[in-house]
């Protein structure tokens, strides 16, 4: 059974960055694990320290035990899908994978199966230099298949590619993740970092939140959601009768870019106080667990402001007052973060 | 570590630059070889001394050319090692291989063998060189048009085949006598360039400094301080041919033997791969 452990895993880039700060955390097999956080988070850097290409500067983090250096055959133990991976461009794919399956001791075979599972077959003979942002990714993780690995690390996989490679990406990982469930001393490890967070509820079963290099969270998704609020927000013509409606049944409400929201409250609640006020709805949501929002709870939405600040940049939002990594989140979502 | 050394020696023929180096050692040695034969007085032909066609000092002179393809020997190893980081083919090649000092060890061996195979290349060109002009000389030995006279045709053939055998004789002599010096430096200086590409990382950075170093340092400490200059480099890759000892310029500058210059290139090459891995190979890949 494979398994990841970091244990007070540290890295300092110069004096002044703290890219990854006591990080402890333990992957485990069976479902795909994201691995989320805000831009600068660490988690490029904590993926990199696994797989040794990044020094840490104390602590450490081990797979089976082992450093990533000592695994006696890092290929096909741990396939990695990184961002910055490099091809020569005048290589042709098939010579690049080639490359690494000679250095892996892995049989040439095994490079034509894993250039078909992505799509690659027809261009393999193509010079890399003229692929596409996708079609390099799909080449990625072709590599990163090649020694039929139990654990698969994925650095924003879903990058460059079209919403048809996205869905097709999310499929494999999926079966990836759970077809060796079964197996008695099966099971595997697939460890996904995104910023795209709607995407990555999809996928994940297991998060781990980073932010600003420490561990914010950890657990199944389900039961991390469970603790997340909720909001009903109520597009009317009485915005104002509502606000005083709810506040008058000591809800929290308040206008937000032309519609009420309530947090913290069912829709079973709002409604009859609608009903008993007489208050016109055109639409009602009721904004669920998301993601999204337990992020933003868990990441403190840094600089996150919602609502239009008509200030010198015009009616536009700048960038440093959007929530980061979501630069157009629904109202609730703001919301709740910024509590 | 033989896959290793497999992987990387395809590393080497999967891309063109590696056909490009080859083929500007090719190009620099026909060109300069024939300028050299035909430059009136000769590249070491002294002040005003014209070399006869034919000669053995002729063909030194037009051999010594093809020692310059160490210069591409040394541009070739540095692209071994900073093509990965240039390219970020950095990162697949220490997933696959996370022990970098064994990836260093088989691109010193790969490097060698390219620059080998670089030496004997510029040396299968000289000889080609060599023949041809061989075949130029004793054609132009030839009666010249209109001279029929079954007495001067015989003279003609006579010369001609004289020519031909003494020619091809100085030759093959100064062929053989250079050729292992410059097959064995090309093989060293490619592990010198790997050396310094290990320690500088950057490609254009490596091959700069390698090529400043060999072409304009060395030869000013070789004026200012010749007991230094001998030890350096370029004077012990030139220390390697049997033939430097006697002609092109040989005697002005001391050499080192043969053997002291393999073994002070090698200490070069494999000196800087040391410290460029425990250095400048350690840090991380981002």
């Amino acid at each position: 059974m494979p398994t990841i452990q970091a244990r007070g895993l540290t890295k300092r880039f110069g004096a002044d960055v703290l890219a990854v700060d006591h990080l402890d955390f333990d992957a485990i097999p069976g479902g795909v694990t994201g691995f989320l956080g805000p831009n600068g988070a660490g988690k490029t850097t904590t993926l990199r320290m696994l797989l040794g290409l990044v020094t840490p500067t104390s602590g450490s983090v081990v797979i089976d035990g082992h450093r990533y250096r000592h695994l006696p055959h890092p290929t096909m133990r741990v396939g990695a899908v990184l961002e910055a991976s490099g091809f020569h461009p005048a290589r042709t794919a098939r010579n690049h994978l080639k490359l690494i399956a000679t250095t892996a001791g892995i049989p040439f075979s095994r490079v034509e199966e894993c250039l078909d599972l992505v799509g690659l077959s027809e261009s393999g003979n193509r010079r890399v230099g003229g692929f596409s942002m996708g079609m390099r990714q799909r080449l990625e993780l072709a590599r990163a298949l090649l020694g039929k690995p139990d654990i698969l690390v994925l650095d924003e996989p879903a990058n460059g590619l079209d919403p048809q490679g996205i869905a097709w990406l999310r499929d494999f990982l999926r079966f990836y993740a759970s077809e060796k469930a079964a197996e008695p001393e099966g099971g595997r490890i697939v460890i996904v970092s995104s910023h795209l967070l709607s995407e990555a509820q999809l996928i994940v079963d297991d998060v781990i939140v980073l932010t600003a290099g420490r561990l914010a969270a950890q657990g199944r998704l389900a039961d991390l959601l469970v603790g997340t609020k909720r909001a009903v927000r109520v597009r009317t013509p009485d915005a104002e009768r509502l606000v005083q409606a709810l506040q008058a049944a000591s809800l929290p409400a308040a206008v937000r870019d032309g519609c009420v929201v309530c947090e913290g409250v069912a829709p079973e609640t709002v409604g009859p106080i609608m009903v008993e006020n007489r208050i016109e709805v055109h639409e009602m949501v009721s904004s669920t667990e998301s993601l999204e929002s337990l992020f933003f709870s868990l990441t403190g939405g840094e600089g996150m402001q919602v609502g239009h600040a008509a200030g010198p940049v015009g009616d536009y939002r700048r960038f440093n007052d959007a929530p980061k990594d979501s630069p157009t989140p629904p109202p609730s979502a703001g919301a709740i973060g910024g509590q | 570590m033989t896959r290793l050394l497999r992987a990387e020696v395809r590393k080497l023929w999967t891309i063109w630059s590696t056909y490009v180096i080859f083929g500007i050692v090719v190009f620099i040695d026909v060109a300069f070889g024939f300028l050299v034969a035909f430059a009136p007085g000769g590249r070491h032909g002294g002040r005003a001394g014209i070399v006869p066609h034919g000669s053995s000092q002729w063909f030194t002179n037009v051999f010594s050319v093809l020692d310059n393809s160490r210069l591409l020997a040394l541009v070739l190893g540095a692209i071994i090692i900073t093509g990965e980081y240039r390219h970020k083919t950095v990162t697949p090649t220490f997933l696959a291989e996370p022990r970098r000092g064994r990836v260093v060890i088989a691109k010193l061996g790969t490097s060698f063998g390219a620059g080998v195979v670089l030496g004997a290349l510029t040396m299968l060109t000289g000889l080609v060189i060599g023949l041809v002009l061989v075949g130029l000389g004793a054609h132009s030995c030839l009666a010249p048009a209109g001279v029929t006279q079954g007495m001067s045709q015989a003279l003609c053939s006579a010369k001609h085949g004289l020519y031909y055998l003494a020619s091809s004789h100085s030759m093959w002599h100064d062929w053989s006598r250079i050729a292992p010096g410059v097959v064995l430096g090309t093989g060293l200086f490619a592990i010198y360039g790997l050396g310094l590409g290990a320690l500088l990382k950057n490609q254009i950075v490596a091959i700069v400094v390698g090529l400043i170093f060999t072409l304009v340092v060395e030869s000013i400490v070789a004026a200012v301080w010749p007991t230094i200059g001998e030890y350096l480099p370029g004077a012990a890759a030139t220390a390697l041919e049997d033939a430097a000892r006697t002609s092109f310029g040989g005697g002005n500058t001391p050499l080192l033997p043969w053997w002291g210059g393999a073994i002070m290139l090698l200490i070069y090459g494999v000196a800087l791969a040391v410290v460029g891995t425990l250095t400048t190979l350690r840090s991380d890949i981002t």
